[in-house]
């Protein structure tokens, strides 16, 4: 389901990392990733950049990330190849046909609607846990965070069985805002809570009621946050399937996998991929645009003091009913679901030889993706703290606008390059874990770029200095002490590859069957008792994840 | 009648007591300075003042009106009071020409020319008018924060550690700056700060506060030369404090005999001087002889600063009360320029200058 | 790092260890299956409970892996493929793909359902079949044409899984049998017309609810859940369009041996099983209600006979899938 992206400040020509931000201000991203980025950028401005001495090793290093920036870049330039290979005739013939026009309309309302709805929604569920007398805010606050760990079709599906019949666009935005609204509401709720309560003290006392305190002083300055999580929920939008088939509304990327199913790796579909990439490209840019040049962190140095929390006396009953609601909506729905469908179908659903196997398999995937994802991105990380400049960022933004892109992209591209190209590894776990690899590098390299930043560069020249070669005094320092953020890079990708499902369809090897893959045959056979375990399986295995992120957004922003 | 009158008020957080009962009173156009260590209190009482939280007991009138009584309090945005923060508090996602016209109506007449006004006020340059806070400087930004608040005509003033975030040259001058414009707007004011010489320097009336509570309330003049006890005393700067016995406003120490502020008589009582009080002039050994009532010691240690050296001086010949001796012959800390200061071994002749004063 | 790179460097590889034996072990003859998962597991294990051969299952859709199969070429790691469809076989048949099927297996089906290529060899099939919600409507209101529901009097009152295969072969049997021209009347018709469903058993589950009045699948998605609860087909019924209607069309479900492979002998035995008496019998006695095509097998007694049908005649090898696909996007089906 989930397709990690980020594209970064780096996108932008001046070099920016010098500026103190109150929330990591590149693009996509997910939450960890943000998190992590947010505590980089608020460390001391100017970090030691590497010495003549260290001049061999970067080099190598520098030519490592490159190579793999070039690798990630693979699928963009595959899908401009196959647009020249087409012809330009056809190509036109393909794009501009009223199939693409429906489309369009057709994502283009989904994300103009949703996004909306769901900012609205996350700033009112942020403000009630974060800066009111909300009774059991803490609670609430995880419960606004819990629904990620329900990947997106099983929120669907736990919908469609639930309101059977549920469709289009409304029945899209609705099932969207439950699944998607934790990506803003993270940031949001982070924000707040790290805003600078003497801005709203000043406000106060140069005569603004609450009211226009709010508006005039809070919600710009969570700009940032809005703007980050909106785009990470629309690049969510573009790049889900599972959600939307099961309440029959098309969008690019269910279009791009019929397709594919129709006739494989055809021009049609890739096509079709092209408009998608023109889409995510679309909203990246619309981002650093409307994000602006702003740093809405404190001005000035010490710590902020405690935030006093809203009263809401009277009102409180009713703002229960919002979180309570929301809960019920996003939490109720899909666990009263699974639990039905579990009783109605009883032990007989609970084969375990095949949950064993899928489970196994699964785990496999995601443990391997996760190493070759963090291990790809160790060069790359190394030389954004270590050796920053404009090559690195070009070099990062590859990587970040590659995570961007739907799984399905990527999955196409990998899989009509190794066809045409590389046929011995087509469908082998290599192809597989290097789909998984680009789509979730993103994800590693923000962790290791914060677990990086914090182990210092004197420790690497010592180890030097005591006679060790560059890449064992590299091994033997930093690398050992970022293995925390490596760790929970690792997590995270592994945590999307469990719930990946679209590129996992089109790349696995023979005898393949992921809990996400079990989970969509069973419930595309309308056996929804038997899919039951593994959408249970699946929440289970997430939910751990998501509690650390959640408490790990508590952390990054001082509580 | 006071222009701001502060009884009782007392704030608590869950079981800490923020403040305990406070009274103060401020005339109108002076300045106070409240003082104390970190946590003592003295930003609560600011921020009660402000109407930015409502004190749990006591009254809090403005010009005769009350601001806050127990519980009710007017909150703090109908309460016209300036306020800078340490840091500014400027908003970060507007122009500094927003930044100060923030409490300003959008559509007052002459918005703009008052902008610049202001900012002329504050000695801000008009090209700064339209970049970003972290455009600027610490110091600049201070002049924004003032800026901003003057532009609703404060009747009271606020400053909230203005001055702490700025480099020390820059603080002094920032300081003289803001109270003579403040002076000249004649907007009461009310300075809150951890350093001494900044309340004593800025204020005519200064507050120093511990635990909840204020310690002294006077003039600079008053709390520097005769603090109500050893804690005032050490808090606005450094001072020698030893046991004596005093009568006839004269007192017999280690120091010999000192002039007092007092003509109580007492059998054990504690006196206080400023080092700075305590002159040194060089002699020697054989210099010593022959003159009792004359003080001398030796230099144990001198450490050059630049302008100012500390001088470790060990008294030589002393009539130590017996329980000083129990102390040890402590050795004096004194201050002096560095061009007079004298090397460590050499002999010195103390002298005191002024009064000592008498702890009650 | 070096710790946690290699704890779980090693837990991976232990995972892999005890998860991997689809994966990595001797996975014995891979069969490319569009079939019915189900179905083609009963197949696979009937086989290698009798041969000791062992079938690796790579599920998919016709489509897809007909098309993957093409791309693939001689490097294609599978040795048999089995559809649901026809379309899908005469794709790969046309690729030069397929290796010739063995003449036993061959003649344990009729002419009709195996192609005059003697390529491939037909499995099992399928009817077509208009389901309809008994409320929704009467008898005497059901098209008597699948071209009917062209008609502007069936706006918005039927569904289709236009993205599978199972459509998409009947659409290219109405190709074979009307022409280009009319067909692409016909969906651009439906285009206007239609609503779209992903899967025929999702199509039946909403004409039961009365979402929609009716719609175009195959016979046995009605009759399997009739065998077991009935709770998504109890309002629905069947209407065979008959009378050799497009509509009417019986679609064979495909069986091949490639060319490429490395196992043809344990291939050609696989493909002979399936069309013999051991895989025919699954057909009747199990839960896939396919017909059974076998010489002299029965279908199960559920079914409404084969003969009955009046199904249209057509040489599954002329199935042109890709001129379908083509047809499709143009209409904006796809």
């Amino acid at each position: 389901m989930e397709i990690a992206a980020s594209n970064d400040d780096r996108l932008r020509l001046e070099p920016l990392t010098r500026l103190i931000r109150s929330l990591p201000p590149y693009g996509a991203g997910d939450m960890v990733a943000r998190l992590m980025q947010s505590a980089i950028d608020m460390m001391p401005a100017k970090l030691p950049a590497a010495g003549m001495k260290k001049r061999r090793s970067t080099s190598w290093i520098t030519l490592a990330a490159a190579l793999i920036a070039l690798i990630a870049l693979l699928p963009l330039a595959f899908i401009v190849w196959v647009a020249i290979q087409t012809g330009w005739d056809t190509v036109v013939a393909l794009i501009l046909r009223p199939r693409v026009g429906e489309l369009l309309v057709n994502t283009v309302l989904l994300v103009a609607v949703t996004v909306p709805i769901a900012i609205v929604l996350s700033v009112a569920l942020a403000w009630l846990t974060e800066r009111s007398d909300l009774p059991g805010n803490r609670w609430w606050s995880w419960l606004s965070v819990a629904p990620l760990a329900i990947p997106a079709f099983v929120h669907s599906y736990a919908w469609i069985s639930f309101v059977p019949g549920l469709h289009g666009l409304w029945a899209g935005v609705l099932v969207s805002v439950i699944a998607y609204f934790p990506f803003l509401y993270l940031p949001i709720a982070a924000a707040l809570r790290r805003l600078d309560p003497a801005l709203e003290d000043a406000a106060a006392a140069l005569g603004l009621d609450p009211w226009r305190v709010f508006a005039r002083v809070v919600l710009p300055q969570l700009r940032l946050a809005v703007c980050g999580g909106s785009l990470l929920v629309g690049l969510h939008l573009l790049a889900e399937y599972g959600l939307y088939v099961f309440i029959r509304f098309d969008t690019f990327t269910t279009a791009i996998v019929d397709q594919f199913q129709s006739t494989f790796n055809g021009p049609a579909a890739n096509m079709l991929a092209a408009v998608l990439v023109v889409c995510c490209l679309f909203l990246l840019a619309l981002e650093v645009m409307v994000r602006g040049e702003e740093r809405y962190a404190r001005v000035g140095s010490g710590a902020a003091r405690q935030q006093q929390r809203a009263r809401l006396g009277r009102a409180t009953l009713p703002c229960l009913l919002l979180p309570a609601g929301v809960a019920l909506l996003s939490l109720g729905v899909p666990f009263v679901t699974v639990g039905r469908w579990l009783l109605a179908g009883g032990t007989d659903v609970w084969r375990w030889d095949e949950i064993g196997l899928a489970l196994g398999q699964t785990l496999f995937l995601a443990i391997a993706g996760a190493v070759l994802a963090t291990l790809a991105a160790m060069p790359m990380a190394w030389i954004s703290i270590r050796a920053p400049g404009p090559l690195q960022r070009l070099l990062e933004s590859c990587n970040y606008i590659v995570g961007a892109l739907p799984g399905v992209v990527i999955a196409l591209a990998l899989v009509t390059i190794t066809v045409r190209v590389a046929l011995p590894l087509y469908q082998t776990l290599f192809t597989i874990l290097f789909g998984y690899a680009l789509m979730f590098l993103p994800r590693a390299l923000i962790s290791l770029r914060a677990s990086i930043a914090q182990a210092p560069v004197e420790l690497e020249r010592a180890a030097s200095s005591l006679g060790r070669s560059p890449v064992k005094a590299l091994w033997s320092t930093t690398i050992r002490l970022s293995a925390p953020g490596a760790a929970a890079g690792m997590a995270m990708v592994a945590l999307g590859i469990t719930n990946e499902l679209t590129a996992t369809q089109m790349l696995a090897p023979n005898g393949t069957r992921t809990l996400a893959m079990a989970f969509w045959s069973y419930s595309g056979e309308i056996d929804y008792a038997s899919a039951a375990p593994y959408a249970l399986i699946m929440v289970a295995m997430s939910l751990p994840m998501t509690w650390w992120l959640y408490v790990q957004s508590k952390r990054m922003a001082g509580r | 009648m006071s222009f701001l009158e502060l009884s009782g008020v007392a704030k608590n957080y869950g079981p800490v007591a923020a403040l305990a009962g406070v009274d103060l009173k401020v005339e109108s156009g002076s300045r106070t300075a409240i003082v104390g260590p970190s946590g003592c209190g003295k930003t609560t009482l600011l921020r009660l003042i402000a109407g930015f939280e409502a004190p749990d007991r006591g009254r809090i009138a403005l010009d005769g009106k009350v601001l806050a009584n127990g519980g009710a309090a007017v909150p703090a945005h109908r309460r016209g009071i300036g306020v800078v923060a340490q840091d500014g508090a400027l908003f970060p996602h507007l122009s500094i020409a927003d930044n100060i016209g923030f409490g300003m109506a959008r559509s007052e007449d002459k918005r703009m020319e008052r902008i610049v006004e202001l900012a002329y006020i504050v000695g801000l340059d008009k090209a700064i008018l339209k970049r970003r806070p972290h455009e600027l400087s610490g110091g600049q930004q201070q002049r924004v924060a003032l800026a901003r608040a003057m532009a609703m005509k404060p009747r009271l003033m606020l400053l909230d550690e203005p001055f702490s975030a700025l480099d020390t040259g820059l603080r002094a001058s920032m300081r003289k700056a803001v109270a003579e414009l403040l002076e000249e707007a004649g907007i009461t004011t009310i300075l809150v700060t951890h350093d001494q010489a900044e309340a004593l320097s800025f204020a005519s009336q200064v507050a120093v506060m511990r635990e909840g509570l204020f310690s002294q309330v006077g003039t600079p003049r008053e709390l520097y030369f005769q603090p109500r006890d050893r804690m005032v005393a050490e808090f606005l700067g450094d001072a020698i404090i030893v046991p004596a016995r005093i009568a006839d406003g004269f007192a017999v120490s280690r120091l010999g005999r000192i002039a007092v502020d007092t003509k109580e008589r007492r059998d054990v009582a504690r006196i206080m001087l400023r080092p700075e009080q305590v002159l040194l002039k060089r002699t020697s050994r054989e210099g010593m002889s022959g003159t009792p009532d004359m003080l001398f010691g030796e230099v144990t240690d001198c450490e050059f600063a630049g302008s100012v050296c500390t001088v470790a001086v060990r008294l030589l010949n002393s009539p130590d009360p017996p329980d000083a001796a129990a102390i040890g012959n402590t050795p004096l800390v004194l201050r002096r320029t560095g061009m007079d200061a004298p090397a460590v071994g050499e002999i010195v002749r103390l002298t005191v200058t002024g009064k000592a004063h008498v702890f009650a | 790092m070096k710790i946690a790179l290699s704890t779980l460097a090693g837990a991976a590889l232990a995972l892999g260890l005890i998860s991997a034996p689809a994966m990595a072990e001797d996975q014995g003859i891979i069969v490319y299956n569009a079939q019915h998962e189900s179905l083609a597991k009963e197949w696979a294990a009937g086989f290698t409970k009798e041969t000791g051969i062992k079938v690796t299952l790579r599920n998919g859709g016709d489509s897809d892996f007909s098309n993957q199969i093409v791309a693939e070429g001689a490097a294609s790691p599978a040795d048999v493929f089995l559809t649901e469809n026809s379309p899908a076989m005469a794709l790969v048949e046309a690729a030069g793909l397929f290796a010739p099927v063995d003449a036993d297996t061959l003649a344990q089906v009729p002419q009709e359902y195996q192609p005059s290529s003697g390529k491939w060899v037909g499995v099992a099939a399928r009817s077509t079949v208009f389901a309809y919600n008994k409320d929704k409507l009467k008898e005497d209101q059901l098209p008597k044409s699948l071209l009917d529901l062209a008609d502007p009097g069936w706006k918005g009152r039927w569904a289709a899984s236009p993205s599978g295969a199972d459509f998409q072969a009947i659409v290219s049997a109405l190709l074979q049998i009307k022409g280009e021209a009319a067909t692409a009347d016909w969906l651009k018709a439906m285009k206007a017309n239609f609503t779209a469903y992903k899967g025929n058993s999702t199509i039946m589950k909403a004409v039961n609810a009365g979402e929609i009045e009716g719609g175009v699948i195959y016979h046995y998605y009605y009759i399997g859940d009739q065998a077991k609860t009935g709770e998504n087909s109890k309002n629905v019924g069947l209407h065979y369009f008959k009378n050799q209607d497009p509509g009417a069309f019986v679609s064979v479900s495909g069986g091949g041996v490639l060319a490429s492979s490395k196992h043809p002998k344990e291939a050609q035995a696989f493909l002979k099983w399936v069309t013999g008496k051991g895989g025919q019998d699954v057909l009747k006695t199990g839960t896939s209600y396919e017909y059974a095509v076998g010489k002299g097998d029965e279908s199960n007694p559920k079914l409404v006979p084969l003969a009955d049908l009046q199904a249209p005649k057509v040489d599954p090898a002329t199935l042109n899938s890709k001129k379908v696909i083509d047809l499709m996007t143009q209409a904006g089906l796809l």
